[in-house]
């Protein structure tokens, strides 16, 4: 699959109000919600578009609730990057399943199990310890 | 301490829109509120604490993990070295992270080794200044104490000093 490596990309530029910033960041939700159908096709991925569309879903979610307008920009940026990335076919299956398909919550556990394990809270644990 | 950054963030922005807000909020701050004059009185003596510099909310897009947003760091000035050390690096300020005292650290079952998986455990900065490292922790979102910084005492010596006669009090013969 031969791309043209401008395609899809955009000049970077600052937002000047909030309106601007909403504006692009629903725009950038848009293109990621329309795309989740050719991402499985792209990937052979054996997910549902519902399923694509339920994790970007979450990761825009996340950072709902960010004022600054210099941080959204760059979350912006990041996120403009990794879908051109992702649709320019710039990923092997593994980037999307394993990084941006990943579930990102812990799995639930009980007041028990917690307490009898006697460790750390899970909000302070180290993502990576192996040990959840 | 999030709440602290909200506060002045609401500060900051009412500052600039609404001045009326602002001197609500401020007259909120204050406990008790007598009088129109003492209260403007009493603004004029409790200079509001703003940053100076406008502070860029860096941990949604550092890519750091969010757990490090439980953590505390500590600020502090590193004591000096005290074998035959110089004491230029405690004139730097420095940023680690508490230590996790429940599972992110264990022994090693078979050769007693003390392990972690605290990745941050091992990681301190450092800075020229307590502002900056301070900037740098509300920058990045961690909750921070700063930790006094020692006070130097360096007593007076001197050779003369063994042979001074102080009255009612026994004299110790220093060979050093």
């Amino acid at each position: 699959m031969a791309t043209i490596p401008a395609r899809l990309a955009q000049a970077t530029r600052p937002s000047t109000n909030a309106v601007e910033a909403r504006q692009r960041v629903i725009q950038l939700y848009r293109d990621w919600y329309r795309s989740a159908p050719e991402i499985i096709e792209i990937y052979t991925l054996s997910v549902s578009p519902a399923h694509i569309r339920h994790t970007i879903r979450q990761k825009f979610e996340a950072n709902r609730y960010v004022t600054d307008l210099r941080a959204i920009d760059v979350l912006l940026l990041k996120s403009r990057q990794d879908f051109q990335e992702t649709m320019n076919c710039w990923k092997q299956p593994d980037h999307v399943v394993g990084i941006l398909l990943k579930p990102t919550e812990r799995p639930q556990k009980t007041f028990m199990q917690k307490f009898l394990e006697g460790r750390d809270e899970d909000a302070v644990l180290p993502a990576a310890t192996g040990v959840v | 301490m999030s709440l602290l950054r909200a506060c002045k963030q609401a500060y900051g922005l009412s500052r600039q829109t609404t001045p009326a807000l602002s001197s609500s909020l401020r007259r909120f701050a204050s406990s008790e509120t007598p009088s129109p004059a003492a209260v403007e009185k009493v603004d004029s003596d409790i200079v509001p604490t703003h940053p100076d510099k406008d502070v860029l909310a860096a941990d949604a897009i550092s890519g750091a993990p969010e757990q490090l947003r439980h953590r505390v760091v500590r600020i502090y000035q590193p004591t000096r070295n005290t074998m035959q050390s110089g004491g230029a690096k405690t004139e730097r300020w420095r940023v680690d992270f508490d230590i996790l005292q429940g599972g992110g650290r264990w022994e090693n079952p078979l050769m007693g080794w003390a392990s972690s998986a605290d990745y941050m455990q091992g990681t301190r900065m450092s800075f020229r200044s307590k502002e900056d490292a301070v900037h740098f922790a509300e920058k990045q979102g961690w909750d921070y104490y700063i930790q006094p910084a020692t006070v130097k005492r360096i007593p007076p010596k001197n050779y003369a000093e063994n042979y001074v006669y102080k009255p009612h009090k026994l004299r110790i013969a220093r060979t050093k």
